[in-house]
């Protein structure tokens, strides 16, 4: 074992102070905090070491701030909760004391300790200690660092004309955000197009449309291209170079042109599912129907007959089916192309099924309509609404297995007036009673599947879910925000959503944009990679690794009169992986913030021969 | 086996007094709450309900559910949608009686009150007719002398012959009850030492209604007690009637503590209180057994009552000297009576008196037969 030395670094003596909370009982119930202050004080280069109820709180940021004045203090660590929770608040701290925030370690001795360890009091102390021994390990070698600043553009891109993309581009421009909204289709509306009155409010979704549409016409800053798609894309947050095909301009022939973008968002929607051929008799059978087809044949029925009458037959039945292409079960379910089933609900098909039988029942009273469903999810305001008036409407509804799918055949043709379609299943509700029911319509409350946009995932390498949509960085903390800096996600690119939340997505992702809009420039976490130009040989390994296109790159350059190939790191692409650290046969490349010499040295810190440790372990 | 949907059985059974049956949504409150369900599986109400909004007509005729439920009415009070499970279970009673008569006429009468009514003036002015034209020598001297008016011997044998040919719909309706619930033909393949031992509890129930006692807190204590004197009432009548006409029909009268005379006054006053007061139960709505009447429970209450009510004015009639009075009231009586048992006994509510008990057994054969089965299957599984 190594005993913690400081004679390694040429630099003066650091002066540490190391901050330990009790976080109000939730540590030092468990952690012996007095013992880990003493012990904290023997560690070289600790100055002060001090336990406080709440660290967080004003008069524990203050007792920070108020040492480093104090006792010229020159690094500071904190031991207490996750530092997802409270690193930037004491960087903070460490900044209003004077000093640079990233000469700041966090030590989380209450997940990682107390909360880990509660039945081992003495094991918490002695692994709290040796935490606070690697954090002061490391920022021995912590150097000042500050934020990469790049140009801004401030301009955004919005990536498909739905009412997603339409919510962020008249959010954006009415905040004076310059926006570029990019449609491949030639009309503005996306799906809501396709629909007819929209849960929960019955509202005509074309009224939506006309709204949003007010509201982008209404402001210059808003430019609308139609029957674009985009084709490539370079650059990074603040400044991606976007290149746009499509009849730009007035000729309408098919040109590109490039423009520089600050942010981007994908609001590229989603897909039906389609059945395949054959599945509930779809295409096999006329009356086998999915709910875009049925919804748009609604549309075109005349009430004032009294019947519904599709490709010449009077409808006197119908039944709906929920869950086509939704809460698929392995094994049971068959798989797409792409091997996959879909596995999650898709949220909106309960309530339109609903809304759509009523509606049916509402317009045709003498219509039988037969709801089959796994479930009833109708989770949102003003949806169970539509269950409630769809069962007193005498909508009947049966409950199936997801394991044991209704079954549909053709009932046979002897009788032409006879319901065509013969279903059957096991209905839960009256206790697994096997049961057949004729109709002449069968409606497929059809899911949402990811939209077709390989091209635009390969090109901004979007991170995509088991569910094929695209994948936001956290679904609670970071809803709109993935891994690439500068797109974001709004609406149903992002997974089933009805109409309300998809708006909200929207408006949240068009906050997020706006707010990078804030400042002229982009600032970013210093942490990324950077070249020690006299060790870096030229191997390229480092490009070969790296997962983030242009984000490190072989420049030519002077050495000592010479001309080589070194490697180079763009900032604002790097996402500070290390993957090219792993790989650098010379140890050329660091990770500022996270530097090799620093891990060192926390490993040091961990297996410290510190005297105390030992008798605390024993 | 697959049951085929009637789409139209929930339609059907406004007829019978089940026009809530859309509200429900199977939440299973109904059975949660019925003190009688849980002895049977605990699935009723909420299984009648669900076979008739579903239109599973099948295994609605085959169920015994409706009969073993005596309507106290929690389910109805506790019903999150007000479907009205308790009055669902009642309408389900009627539409079994029209399912299992075979001569259409249970199922006319219940559609239709008006087809009810005109049966009942019609057998009625029949029966009147053949006083007015066949009755024997009017005389108006004390004692009144009914038997030379109305002999015994025709009376006696009027009786049999109604009471041949209602025996004869009645359970030929009982056979299709037992042929529909057992499963058509399996019941043969029941052992018939089951069938015998079951025996027992028809009669316990017929006579003691015992599972109408287990009925819910808004039964009123009294109920069970009114129904059993009612019954007890009818009982007597019957057998007065039927088999011991010639000791009751006398010209003789008798003084009051002699038997002839108490039994009789004894089953007019258990036929006259209760369906006085359930009559005015039905009228305020104070039970909730109550608070839903079909034109088909007022016709039977109020029948039955005017039949005793007739009786008794006869008796009273004779034993005080008015033969014309007598005669005429006689005959008011009878035409009375006559409709009522002919409507009522094979093709209307009377019938319960038979089918409920008939129930009990059916259950008990079935849990018996399921027994045997079971152990027999668990014998071959472990030889």
């Amino acid at each position: 074992m190594n005993t913690i030395n400081n004679s390694q670094h040429d630099h003066q003596e650091p002066r540490i102070g190391v901050y330990i909370c009790r976080c109000g009982g939730n540590i030092s119930d468990v952690v012996d905090v007095d013992r880990v202050a003493e012990v904290s004080r023997h560690i070289p280069g600790v100055v002060v070491a001090k336990v406080h109820t709440f660290c967080c709180s004003d008069p524990g940021q203050n007792t920070i701030s108020q040492d480093i004045q104090a006792e010229k203090l020159d690094r500071v660590v904190v031991a207490s909760c996750s530092p997802f929770l409270h690193e930037l608040t004491f960087r903070g701290a460490v900044q209003r004391g004077g000093l640079n925030p990233y000469l700041y370690e966090h030590a989380n001795i209450r997940e990682q300790g107390s909360w880990a360890h509660k039945h081992d009091p003495a094991g918490a102390t002695a692994k709290s200690i040796r935490m606070i021994a690697a954090a002061v390990g490391k920022l021995q070698y912590s150097t000042p660092l500050d934020q990469i600043r790049l140009p801004n553009h401030r301009k955004a891109l919005v990536i498909g004309g739905g009412v997603a993309g339409m919510k962020v581009a008249a959010d954006l421009a009415r905040r004076g955000i310059p926006v570029l909204l990019v449609e491949s289709s030639g009309r503005l509306g996306g799906r809501l197009n396709q629909w007819n009155r929209v849960f929960p409010t019955d509202t005509p979704a074309g009224q939506l449309v006309t709204k949003l549409l007010a509201q982008l016409d209404a402001n210059p800053l808003v430019e609308i291209l139609l029957n674009c798609k985009v084709t490539a894309v370079t650059g990074f947050v603040g400044s991606f170079q976007v290149t746009i095909e499509g009849p730009l301009g007035p000729s309408g022939a098919m040109t590109s042109t490039q423009t520089t973008i600050g942010a981007i968002v994908m609001a590229t929607g989603f897909k039906p599912y389609v059945p395949d051929d054959g599945e509930f008799l779809y295409k096999k059978d006329p009356g086998v129907v999915t709910m875009p087809e049925f919804i748009d044949l609604m549309r075109g029925q005349q009430t004032d007959t009294g019947e519904l009458v599709y490709k010449g037959r009077t409808i006197r039945s119908v039944a709906f089916l929920h869950c086509v292409g939704s809460r698929q079960i392995d094994g049971v379910h068959t798989p797409r192309a792409d091997g996959k089933i879909n596995t999650y609900c898709s949220r909106v098909c309960c309530t339109t099924t609903l809304q759509q039988a009523l509606a049916a029942k509402e317009r045709f009273p003498s219509l039988q309509v037969y709801d089959l469903h796994q479930d009833i999810r109708t989770y949102g305001r003003g949806h169970e609404d539509y269950y409630v008036r769809a069962g007193k409407a005498g909508v009947v509804f049966f409950r199936y297995h997801g394991d044991e799918i209704p079954r549909v055949a053709l009932a046979d043709g002897k009788r032409p007036a006879e319901p065509s379609l013969h279903i059957t299943f096991k209905d839960y509700l009256t206790w697994g009673e096997e049961l057949t029911l004729d109709v002449d319509m069968l409606v497929l409350a059809v899911g949402l599947m990811a939209g077709d946009i390989p091209d635009l995932i390969n090109m901004f390498k979007l991170p995509v879910g088991e569910d094929r949509f695209i994948q936001e960085i956290h679904p609670k903390l970071r809803p709109v925000e993935i891994s690439v800096n500068g797109v974001l996600l709004a609406g149903t690119v992002q997974g089933p959503m009805n109409i309300e939340e998809t708006l909200n997505a929207a408006g949240a992702a068009a906050v997020k944009a706006s707010a990078m809009f804030l400042k002229d420039v982009v600032e970013l976490n210093p942490y990324v990679a950077q070249v020690e130009t006299d060790l870096c040989q030229g191997s390229g390994a480092c490009v070969t690794q790296c997962e983030y296109d242009g984000a490190i790159v072989m420049v030519e350059t002077q050495v000592n009169g010479k001309t080589v190939r070194q490697a180079k790191v763009n900032p604002g692409l790097c996402v500070g992986c290390g993957a090219c650290v792993a790989v650098c046969p010379t140890r050329a490349i660091n990770l500022n913030g996270w530097r090799l010499d620093q891990y060192d040295a926390m490993v040091d810190g961990l297996t410290a021969d510190i005297p105390a440790v030992a008798a605390a372990t024993s | 086996m697959t049951t085929q949907l009637h789409k139209t059985l929930h339609e059907e059974m406004h007829f019978f007094g089940g026009k809530d049956v859309d509200l429900c949504m199977n939440c299973g409150t109904c059975t949660v709450i019925c003190p009688l369900a849980r002895d049977e599986g605990g699935t009723f109400p909420r299984r009648i309900i669900r076979l008739i909004q579903t239109g599973q007509k099948r295994l609605l005729v085959k169920s015994l559910d409706p009969w073993m439920c005596y309507y106290c009415g929690d389910c109805s009070e506790n019903c999150p949608r007000q479907a009205n499970p308790a009055e669902t279970m009642m309408a389900s009673r009627r539409y079994l009686t029209s399912q299992y008569d075979w001569t259409g006429l249970a199922r006319l009468f219940y559609k239709s009150a008006m087809m009810e009514i005109l049966t009942i003036v019609l057998v009625g002015l029949f029966v009147t007719g053949l006083f007015v034209w066949f009755h024997g020598p009017m005389v108006l001297s004390f004692p009144v002398q009914l038997n030379t008016f109305a002999p015994v011997k025709w009376v006696e044998l009027g009786d049999w012959i109604m009471a041949g040919t209602l025996s004869f719909f009645l359970l030929t309706n009982a056979a299709r009850m037992v042929w529909n619930t057992l499963g058509g033909k399996q019941m043969f393949g029941i052992s018939s030492l089951i069938y015998f031992k079951a025996v027992p509890v028809f009669f316990d129930h017929m006579f003691t209604q015992r599972r109408s006692r287990q009925c819910g807190s808004t039964r009123s204590r009294s109920f069970w007690l009114k129904h059993l004197l009612l019954v007890s009432g009818y009982l007597s009548m019957l057998v007065l009637v039927l088999i011991l006409l010639r000791w009751f029909q006398t010209d003789r009268i008798y003084p009051i503590y002699n038997p002839q005379r108490l039994w009789g006054y004894y089953a007019t006053l258990a036929l006259l209180y209760p369906t006085g007061a359930f009559l005015i139960s039905r009228w305020r709505r104070k039970e909730p057994i109550h608070f839903f009447s079909e034109a088909s429970d007022w016709i039977f209450l109020v029948m039955l009552f005017l039949t005793a009510l007739t009786g008794i004015m006869v008796s009273l009639a004779r034993v005080n000297g008015f033969p014309m009075t007598t005669y005429v009231i006689y005959v008011i009586h009878l035409s009375i009576a006559v409709p009522m048992l002919v409507v009522e006994v094979p093709f209307s509510k009377w019938s319960h008196l038979l089918y409920r008990p008939l129930a009990m057994y059916l259950v008990s054969v079935k849990k018996a037969a399921a027994a045997v089965s079971l152990k027999t299957q668990t014998e071959a599984a472990t030889a």
